[in-house]
């Protein structure tokens, strides 16, 4: 068994996340040990020497992230954690956020000490009513305790942390856009360049980091860069929190090495197939990512092997769907989020969200065409590399997928007038 | 030769080069390759959305698509601009925005604007999209009396949105919703005519499929070959260009031009909509002799041989001093030079003005005393560079509209602005500082504010010392105002004072802008001269985003003082007394330049000189409601040998006229008009004058050949070569070079590029002079008979005397009746309820309107305008004086107020 | 809106306009929803144009610009909810509450709402009411759900 990090405190019986429960249990310790023994120049070598790369979705290394930033001490600069966890599948953040939030604080606080920021936001998706709770009594006790506010453990440094609700839209996932909503604005993804490094939060240098991210800092400090690229592969190094779910005997957050065999992940820790079915499919990463099948069950859940097996990592969300599912019925489905979810922005994804979800919807209902097929591929081609944000990409990527592994499915709906699973399609 | 700032790359094989930060677009368009556009607003950061400006760049041996409108170039790009990809893109997104969009548009050349189906037909989707409808439709938003939003036409492109919010500064369209049930909205989802949209139009501008359009003639409608016209606008003084468009010999439409120097496309809804005058019934179309009681309508020839005679009899009688002639500030830089010429060389007296006299009159007397130079400093483009504005007496966003636009835009950028006014206006809402002073006390504020820079030591010492004199005298007299004595005149706190002080001394550059709540006062020269104190004082003279700079009322009220139609110079505010001027005037005139100063309209239409004048020629100018005291103008205008009114219609001044002549209204003549900022400009004619109105330039050459000197032009270019050879400041003004530029006077010579920013290192009299100036109230201030302060002014949608303003439909439905407005606390205490007719009563007379009860009017006070002739608001004002400038007190009487019942 | 609770909002941001999201949340808090009256008084506060503030909060699935129920009822309907039966859920729940979702129960007790995906797809088909998680619901859970909700 592989050792858990971020999520070895849920084991321990009663555990509720206070700060002196986080406290007796050797936390808050990674903050001294930073503030005498790094300065931040050397607090970003130990991250990028860890190989730590972004558990939101694209998977950037996080010390390189904050490299960019521009050293001039003059300049405001901030930091904004990510917790705007919306990408269906995922819900790890959810845990990391209301079972143990000062391991989160501890880790905003480590990256803003490194980067130079006195001000940093927690960007909370407003539907974590109870999350918003919970933190806001953990930055109050860790401000009480003297991790926060001025003057830190006697070390000069000064930093404020602030909870940012947002209001329900997925979009502010995209880092710009949630500087744009941060900003009090509509969730509109900006262009890039500039990026948020050297133009983000009110144009001034910002970082965003991703809860899971940050929660990895305070074990980087305390057990040093080496110990944590040993676990997981070269390039994926630490371990990820997978969210199981679907039809999986035991879904739920699992912590393990990033190059965790797929087969593994969901036949030995998520305990398998509920019913025994036969596994049909795989979303290995949130549901924005190509589908993988039975073929790739032995794939590892690391960043490279996903790409190499024609997928990706993206959020660790892992959506199992076994042999009752109607494809035509998950494309739907997913469709009409990211149909729901576009900005607006961009011709290609506000009006090609809709047809594909309006295309999907006619197929399973049994109103498909002949020519839906390659109106579908059509829509998702000119969708994909042609926008201001990727999302456009996120909701076209999935249902080329859906194509091309079950296309025979959606010829069957087509062909019989109906949706063979019975399913019939929904709202 | 190359620096380190050119970038080379090719575009379509074609290669070039352009200066670092060009984007494709722009380096595409400077070798006239075309990329397709929906959403970029030229002036505005490219928000690329529309995405149909894709195009495949290669560099590094990597291939992309990307927006051209937002990819900077780079060195060593190779674009191509119809790649296959790209144009598979482009057409793509056409397909998806033409499902939901009607296919009732027409292409271009049938007359069609919509620019979706111009890129359809370009890239040959005319047999329509695989794509079916998916919206529901939209019903068509009919509630705006100018402008109709079909929302089915709607692409979402923006540009409406960021021409009203960024352009404009109202934002009141946005977007509402998100992704493909994202819409556009007026305020937080009203009707537009419900809506706090002001009418401005330049979304109509902006929209490129007519989702938002004029109303009028339909859209889509097949309206024949436009002929666009680009001239000026006639109303206010911000000199915008824009774009008559004619069609079977008249003017449809106005369009925006987005070349114009001062407003850059940019319009007002008087600006936009405030054209139908041109061709309205009301017209005059033949001349007008008065005959027992009514007019008959006569032959030019009987009409100006009337008005020769009369004249010549009058001259005769009484001596050329009792005629007196009136130009305009609607009139052509040309015609005012002509009228002046006329009074001057052809009757012989100096008996020549203008309303000049009414609006900007102390500018002129003050500025001149100041610096030698009556005239606004700087550009409305270098307001960007300032660092803190000061405006006073000035409501800019209804007044002068397009001059509030660099200032909104200056506020959003963060740049302190500091206001000066009685009433809460738009920009004292958005001010850092807002003095609410009581009417008629600015002056003691800018001497406490004078007080607290040099108390404070904010002053430039350096600029005093070099460029100034006269200080200790004004120090002496600042003194005697410290803030809470300034303060407690003015009915504020004495903190905000010192506040105001403070930002103006030390952010610098700063600007001041003002305007008649400044001047209309008898203390209005006196006024002036403390705002040249404070420029004076901080050094802020002669460099950009500086300066002291009124706005001009009239389109041509700047020109018309710069051709001498004032009675105390010569054109180019040259001196009466100086012999070398009179004797170059002479030489080319060929007559006699008479050397006593002549009378201020103020004088020739006042009570007190009532007599001197026997004969008025009066052109363009609705003297009964634009003076005074209407009481006492119309018995002056009444007891006249001769009246003669040359105007666009019958108002109500002409209707006691003798003879009245039709003249052409500015789209029906060439010539130039001279903006606020000193710009010279063309005015081009775009359609014939009705029946036999003839321009004014020609009626007075057709009235000099019969009062035996005649002036003989053919075009008015003829006559500028003339003003050329005699008025330095235009020496080098030329139709010629107007026909591609503008220019900002002086432009003493052909080669001479204009002067945006006067006075960079000298001033025109040598040294900036300060002048002590003392505060004493107005007039007439209010007692218990008379307990209220009236101030008058201009609303957004009207216009002077309503002679034009009210005979455009679009504006007069948007302010169709006079109104008085009133503080709730007032409108309470007298039982005055919204709407409800009230008369307001002064010791000259009364009118009767409906209330508005208006928080932003301080207690105490009541607004009302002088736009409406059944409540003219001149029945009410004080006819006194300003000593120097001889303009009334417009700004305060004392008023009372009754309530009626109904 | 107390003055100290907008102050303390405003303290957070270097520019108020930041603070929109959190003051929307505190109006629809206080009245229910987001009245034309508080995008207004909004728009004053924050520098911005009623037209402004309307852009946002009708940008964000949670902000109702309508009153609705006392309580909302957010069932998940994305794919591993649906996996797992959320639309026979959201039936059931039509058929008790006797309304469509995006409807508000005659007795203005429930607004029925369809939602992505909650981020609790370990207890999928997954409910959430205010700061409280159900799941995962089956059908024949539902009425003793609701009589928790009426009672609670």
């Amino acid at each position: 068994m592989s050792e858990k990090v971020l999520t070895k405190r849920f084991e321990i019986s009663g555990y509720r996340g206070t700060i002196e429960e986080y406290l007796a249990t050797g936390g808050y310790q990674a903050i001294p040990r930073a503030l005498k023994e790094y300065s931040p120049e050397s607090l970003i070598d130990l991250v990028r020497r860890s190989g730590l790369r972004g558990r939101g979705g694209a998977g950037f290394p996080t010390g390189v992230k904050w490299g960019f930033v521009p050293k001039d001490p003059t300049l405001t600069k901030y930091l904004v954690c990510n917790a705007d966890e919306s990408e269906p599948g995922t819900f790890k953040d959810r845990d990391l956020i209301t079972r143990d939030p000062h391991q989160l604080l501890e880790g905003i606080i480590l990256a803003s000490y490194a980067i130079g920021c006195r001000t940093a936001y927690i960007y909370l998706r407003g539907e974590f009513v109870a999350g918003a709770v919970i933190m806001e009594q953990a930055i109050q006790d860790a401000a009480a305790h003297g991790f926060l506010g001025n003057n830190i453990l006697g070390s000069g440094f000064n930093l404020k942390v602030h909870l940012h609700r947002g209001a329900g839209a997925y979009i502010c996932g995209e880092e710009t856009a949630l500087l744009e909503s941060l900003e009090g604005k509509r969730g509109l993804p900006r262009l890039k360049p500039p990026f948020p490094a050297s133009a983000g939060l009110y144009r001034l240098p910002t970082v965003v980091n991703n809860v899971e991210t940050l929660c990895n800092l305070p074990h980087i400090v305390l057990r040093g860069a080496e110990w944590f690229s040993s676990i997981g592969s070269p390039k994926s190094t630490g371990n990820r929190i997978f969210s199981v779910s679907g039809h999986v005997r035991r879904p739920g957050n699992y912590e393990l090495p990033m190059d965790v065999p797929m087969r593994e992940l969901i036949f030995q820790h998520a305990g398998g197939m509920r019913g025994d079915r036969r596994l049909k499919a795989v979303i290995p990463g949130g549901s924005s990512v190509p589908v993988l099948t039975e073929q790739h069950l032995d794939t590892r859940m690391d960043f490279e092997s996903l790409a190499k097996a024609g997928s990706m990592a993206g959020s660790g969300g892992v959506m199992v769907m076994d042999d009752s599912t109607c494809m035509v019925r998950a494309g739907e489905i997913v469709a009409r989020f990211y149909h729901h979810e576009s900005c607006g922005q961009c011709t290609q994804c506000r009006e090609g969200t809709a047809w594909l979800h309006k295309t999907l919807r006619r197929i399973e209902a049994g109103r498909g065409r002949k020519v839906d097929m390659d109106l579908l591929m059509d829509i998702c081609d000119n969708m994909k590399g042609k926008t201001i944000c990727p999302l456009s990409d996120a909701a076209a990527m999935p249902i080329e997928s859906y194509l091309k592994y079950f296309g025979d499915e959606f010829e069957q709906h087509i062909v019989e007038r109906a949706c063979p699973f019975g399913s019939g399609g929904g709202s | 030769m190359r620096d380190a700032s050119t970038i080379s790359l090719t575009i379509d094989s074609r290669p070039t080069m352009v200066p670092q930060g060009t984007t494709l677009l722009d380096a595409a368009r400077s070798l006239r390759i075309a990329i397709p556009t929906l959403c970029q607003v030229p002036s505005l950061p490219a928000q690329p959305g529309c995405r149909v400006c894709l195009v495949q760049v290669a560099q590094d041996g990597a291939v992309h698509l990307r927006t051209a409108c937002s990819t900077p170039v780079t060195e060593g790009m190779e674009v191509l601009t119809e790649a296959e990809e790209a144009v598979n893109a482009r057409t793509f997104v056409l397909e998806m925005l033409l499902a939901d969009h009607p296919v009732d548009c027409l292409p271009e050349e049938r007359g069609g604007r919509c620019e979706l189906h111009a890129l359809a037909k370009r890239h040959h989707l005319f047999s329509g999209s695989r794509f079916a409808r998916q919206r529901a439709p939209f019903p068509i938003d009919d509630s705006h009396p100018l402008i109709r939003m079909d929302l089915n036409r709607c692409i979402l492109c923006r540009r409406c949105v960021r021409a009203c919010g960024e352009i404009q500064g109202h934002h009141v369209l946005g977007i509402a919703e998100r992704g493909d049930r994202s819409v556009v909205i007026a305020d937080d989802g009203k009707p537009l005519g419900e809506s706090t949209c002001v009418s401005c139009g330049e979304c109509v501008a902006y929209c490129p499929t007519g989702a938002l359009a004029e109303k009028g003639p339909a859209w889509n409608e097949e309206v024949g070959a436009h002929q666009a016209i680009t001239t000026i606008c006639p109303y206010c003084g911000c000199g915008c260009q824009l774009d008559l468009h004619v069609k079977d010999g008249q003017v449809v439409t106005v369009g925006s031009n987005f070349d114009g120097p001062a407003n850059r496309g940019s319009l007002c809804a008087k600006g936009r909509f405030g054209f139908q005058f041109i061709h309205s019934p009301d017209r005059l179309t033949m001349p007008l002799i008065l005959e027992g009681s009514g007019f008959r309508e006569a032959t030019w020839e009987e009409a100006l041989d009337l008005v020769a005679a009369g004249l010549r009899e009058i001259a005769a009688r009484h001596g050329a001093d009792a005629i007196g002639v009136a130009a305009s500030a609607k009139a052509t830089n040309e015609e005012n030079y002509l009228l002046q010429k006329l009074a001057r060389a052809v009757l012989g007296t100096n008996n020549v003005d203008h309303c000049a006299r009414l609006c900007h009159a102390p500018t002129g007397t003050a500025l001149l005393s100041a610096f030698g130079s009556p005239a606004g400093t700087n550009s409305f483009a270098d307001l960007e560079e300032a660092e803190a504005l000061l405006v006073v007496g000035s409501n800019t966003t209804e007044q002068h509209p397009i001059a509030a636009l660099p200032m909104k835009r200056l506020v959003a950028r963060g740049v302190p602005l500091i206001v000066i006014d009685p009433r809460r206006i738009e920009l004292a809402r958005l001010a850092t500082v807002h003095l609410a002073i009581r009417p008629g006390t600015d002056l003691a504020v800018l001497n406490g504010m004078a007080h607290v820079i040099l108390e404070e030591g904010l002053w430039d010492r350096t600029f005093v010392q070099d460029r100034t004199e006269g200080f200790e005298a004004m120090q002496e007299t600042a003194r005697r105002y410290p803030p809470e004595v300034a303060a407690s005149i003015a009915g504020i706190d004495p903190e905000l004072l010192r506040r105001a002080a403070r930002l103006y001394a030390t952010r610098r550059p700063a600007s001041i802008y003002y305007t008649m709540g400044v001047t209309q006062h008898t203390s209005g020269h006196q006024t002036v001269l403390a705002l040249a104190n404070l420029a004076l004082l901080t050094g802020n003279l002669g460099k950009p985003g500086a300066g002291i700079n009124p706005l001009r009322g009239q389109n041509n009220v700047q020109g018309a003082c710069d051709m001498g139609a004032l009675p105390d110079a010569l054109p180019g505010y040259q001196s009466l007394d100086d012999p070398n001027v009179r004797e170059r005037f002479e030489s080319v005139w060929g007559r006699p330049v008479p050397k006593r100063p002549g009378l201020a309209l103020t004088q020739i239409l006042g009570r007190e000189r009532q007599g001197a004048i026997r004969g008025l020629y009066l052109v363009g100018e609705n003297a009964l409601l634009a003076e005074p005291d209407m009481t006492e103008t119309e018995a002056v205008l009444r007891s006249l040998d001769l009246l003669v009114v040359q105007d666009l219609f019958l108002t109500e001044t002409a209707r006691l006229a003798h003879v009245v002549l039709p003249a052409a209204s500015f789209a029906e003549k060439d010539g130039t008009f001279t903006n606020t900022e000193r710009r010279v400009q063309r005015i081009r004619k775009a359609v014939e004058p009705p029946g036999q109105a003839m321009a004014d330039w020609q009626i007075v050459c057709a009235l000099s050949r019969r009062l035996g000197t005649p002036m003989m032009y053919g075009h008015p270019g003829e006559i500028m070569a003339e003003i050329a050879r005699l008025v330095p400041i235009y020496g080098g003004i030329s139709y010629d070079r107007l026909e591609s530029v503008s220019l900002q006077w002086p432009c003493p010579h052909r080669d001479h590029p204009g002067t945006p920013v006067l006075y960079a290192n000298r001033f025109p009299r040598g040294r900036g002079r300060f002048h002590p100036v003392e505060w004493l109230p107005p007039d007439e201030v209010p007692d218990s008979d008379f307990p209220f302060v009236l101030t008058t002014g201009r609303t957004l949608f009207q216009y002077h005397t309503g002679t034009m303003s009210r005979r455009s439909d679009g504006l007069h439905l948007l302010e169709p009746e006079p109104y008085i407005e009133v503080n709730p606390i007032d409108a309470d205490r007298l039982g005055a309820r919204e709407g409800q007719k009230v008369a307001v009563v002064t010791r000259r007379g009364q009118i009767v309107a409906k209330t508005r009860v208006e928080a932003g009017t301080p207690p105490g006070v009541i607004f009302t305008t002088f736009h409406f002739s059944e409540a003219p608001a001149n029945r009410l004002t004080n006819p006194a004086l300003d000593p120097v400038a001889l303009i009334p007190e417009f700004k305060v009487c004392a008023a009372r107020l009754e309530p009626l019942n109904g | 809106m107390k003055e100290e609770t907008v102050q303390q909002i405003l303290s957070r941001y270097a520019h108020r306009r930041s603070a929109l999201l959190p003051l929307l949340h505190l109006c629809q808090e206080e009245a229910g929803y987001v009245t034309p009256e508080a995008i207004g008084q909004l728009g004053e506060r924050l520098g911005l144009s009623p037209t402004q503030v309307a852009e946002v909060a009708t940008f964000y699935d949670m902000f109702r610009l309508k009153p609705g129920g006392r309580r909302e009822i957010w069932v998940c309907h994305n794919l591993s909810c649906s996996l797992l039966g959320a639309e026979e859920v959201v039936r059931r729940l039509e058929e008790r509450l006797g309304v469509k979702a995006g409807e508000t129960t005659p007795d203005g007790a429930f607004t029925l709402r369809r939602f992505e995906c909650l981020a609790a797809c370990e207890i999928a088909p997954v409910i959430q009411v205010g700061p409280d998680y159900y799941g995962p619901v089956r059908p024949e859970d539902i009425d003793a759900l609701l009589e928790r909700l009426r009672n609670g």
